[in-house]
């Protein structure tokens, strides 16, 4: 008896200590998860206060009638940009990583630069741009997606250039053997198994391109309002509107969807590592 | 199915010589290994021969045709990598399928291709798995059934069996011998086994140092190698310094050469660039020295006197050093006589070499 007592005291203190830790980190992991999503929820929260009093989804209705233009737009040049971006990055990946060019460092340090140029900047030197020699695309759906793609491609190129990198010559090799040309080696074997870096420039140039805002300040014509320029127009013009906090919450929720389908189809093939399974 | 032949296939990077004036041909529906330690060069030949590495000089031709600038996709070779290097996106069938869709071929044919070449390799029904489902062995052999769906010219193999684990070498290495015999296609197989290449060749070319050394039958190379590089390098060998007394013309015509080393005389079939007063290295397979029962036949040829010096018993071999007035020889007996030796350490014995081989010294540098 006096056994049992022994040994249950200090192990019921230890099951409580226990305890004690493990809410603390469960609470510690729900503080910073409840930080990143308050901003987030907020907006939700606002866009479905009814400029008459209570709630309703008007502001939801009103965004996608008066703002749809500008959505689409957003959606239209993501899309070409990203489409451009992958057309410009396997060409150069495969030069950067299977060719022996001269200055290799130095030509992709340079290639990086506009990743590290502050948005403002780089708004300012493409309207210079456009307004002294390229005055043909100036405000245009194409000066939007030039910048973009100026903007953005590194996001593309990077990750293709691990993906290469990493991706062995053999499955080119045994391809070339089996009679495949440059082509088809290209387009059924090689890009395929690129699929993984592919796949994270095309996720990084959606978040980046679909929520930009600060170059598009510069460079947008008057009938080229993305949603994200549209949002700060509204407010900087007629102050706080549900209908802004709902094409707000709606940007938010499509990147959230985005990068969920992501994960859902991608995430379990591509992030496990393709090859040598 | 072709004739192979190089001639003077050399390959240079830089100041580096890969693989250097190396000929040979490889008659139709020959198999023919290509052995040798790694960065001898036997790869990079073989890369030559697919098409995947450019020949610095020299030419490669199949039958009459010369390939030399034909590119890989047009040579119609078969391949199998080191590693499987099965496409992993695409399930078993269209793995096997990729070289016939390459040619257009019709989709039936293409399917039923696929059928037959999954019936070969015992693996029915399972074109529908991905290559990442398959056991290693299962992988190979799906490989393999890649290679030869489009009934290629040439087959070649970059040791294809030396990532997989012991048993399934053992197995797959008949499999792939067999198949070969079946098709009686002309196969070049890359290897730096020897037991590999032993039991899979009709003839053996050893390299090193981007060179040839010696080709020939595994009789050929086993009992009478050339080098000294081949002799060491293929199974184990004593290694022993002499000097030619005679060359003679011994039984049924074969000259033999009578060689003075270590205190006795050493018989052995004569290479044709021998002449008396020689210096020559002599080689004794540890399995060729037979410790005699006793000193009865001392002095003749072959037999010397020599003490036990270290006994280690290996289950089915026994090896042993014994010390011959100086000169360490290296014995392994096997079958019921090496049970006798067990309690011999130390003990004084004659033994005899046999099958001695005779390579001539290089010149000094």
């Amino acid at each position: 008896m006096s056994e049992t007592t022994a040994i249950g005291g200090p192990s019921r203190f230890r099951s409580s200590g226990r305890w004690l830790t493990s809410g603390l980190q469960h609470a510690y992991i729900w503080l910073w998860m409840a930080l990143f999503v308050l901003p987030f929820l907020t907006t939700v929260y606002r866009s479905l206060e009814d400029p008459k009093g209570g709630y309703s989804f008007e502001g939801y209705r009103f965004a996608f009638g008066s703002f749809q233009d500008a959505l689409i737009l957003s959606l239209q040049t993501t899309i070409v940009t990203i489409v451009l971006n992958i057309l410009i990055s396997i060409p150069a990946a495969y030069a950067i990583v299977r060719y022996p060019i001269p200055g290799k460092r130095t030509i992709l340090a340079a290639l990086n630069v506009s990743l590290y140029t502050p948005g403002a900047v780089m708004g300012l030197s493409l309207s210079l741009l456009f307004a002294y020699r390229l005055s043909s695309i100036q405000g245009s759906f194409w000066a939007l997606v030039a910048a973009y793609v100026v903007g953005t491609f590194p996001l593309m190129l990077i990750p293709v250039i691990v993906a290469l990198r990493d991706l062995p010559t053999v499955f080119g090799e045994a391809a070339r053997t089996l009679g495949a040309g440059r082509w088809r080696t290209l387009l059924r074997v090689e890009i395929p198994l690129l699929g993984p870096g592919i796949t994270a420039g095309i996720l990084l140039t959606f978040v980046i391109v679909f929520n930009e805002f600060l170059v598009t300040l510069f460079i947008a014509g008057k009938g080229n309002q993305t949603a994200a320029l549209t949002i700060y127009n509204i407010l900087a013009r007629a102050g706080f509107a549900p209908s802004t906090a709902a094409l707000a919450s709606i940007m938010q929720f499509t990147s959230f969807v985005v990068v969920l389908l992501f994960f859902k189809v991608f995430g379990s093939r591509y992030l496990k590592g393709t090859y040598l399974g | 199915m072709a004739r192979v032949t190089l001639q003077d296939v050399t390959k240079r990077y830089g100041d580096t010589v890969a693989v250097d004036r190396v000929s040979a041909e490889i008659a139709d529906g020959e198999f023919v290994t290509l052995l040798g330690p790694s960065g001898c060069g036997k790869t990079t030949t073989l890369r030559m021969i697919a098409g995947l590495v450019e020949l610095t000089s020299g030419h490669i031709r199949f039958d009459d045709q010369l390939m030399d600038n034909v590119p890989t996709h047009k040579r119609n070779i078969g391949l199998a990598f080191q590693s499987h290097a099965l496409f992993p996106h695409m399930s078993v069938a269209k793995n096997i399928a990729f070289g016939l869709t390459n040619r257009r071929a019709p989709r039936a044919e293409v399917q039923a291709k696929v059928e037959e070449m999954l019936d070969m390799i015992e693996m029915t029904g399972m074109g529908d798995r991905m290559p990442s489902q398959l056991s290693g062995g299962q992988q190979q052999r799906v490989a393999l059934a890649r290679m030869l769906a489009t009934d290629p010219r040439v087959l070649l193999f970059d040791e294809p069996l030396s990532a997989l684990d012991r048993n399934l070498r053992d197995t797959l290495k008949y499999s792939i011998l067999e198949l070969q015999r079946r098709t009686k296609k002309t196969a070049i197989y890359v290897t730096h086994d020897q037991s590999e290449a032993f039991a899979i060749s009709d003839r053996i070319m050893v390299m090193n140092q981007g060179r040839v050394e010696q080709a020939g039958t595994q009789l050929d190379i086993y009992l009478r190698p050339e080098t000294e590089f081949v002799a060491n390098f293929v199974g184990d060998n004593n290694t022993l310094q002499g000097t030619v007394r005679a060359i003679e013309p011994g039984t049924d015509g074969i000259r033999e050469v009578v060689v003075d080393c270590s205190g006795m005389t050493v018989r052995a079939i004569a290479p044709a660039d021998l002449a008396a007063g020689d210096a020559v290295s002599v080689f004794v397979r540890p399995e060729h020295i037979e410790v005699l029962p006793d000193g009865s036949r001392e002095g003749q040829d072959g037999v010397l006197r020599g003490k036990i010096v270290q006994l280690v018993f290996e289950g089915p071999t026994l090896r042993m050093t014994i010390d011959a007035d100086g000169v360490p020889l290296h014995v392994s007996v096997s079958g019921t006589e090496r049970l006798a030796l067990l309690d011999q350490a130390n003990a004084s014995v004659w033994v005899e070499l046999r099958n001695p081989s005779v390579v001539k010294n290089p010149p000094a540098v």
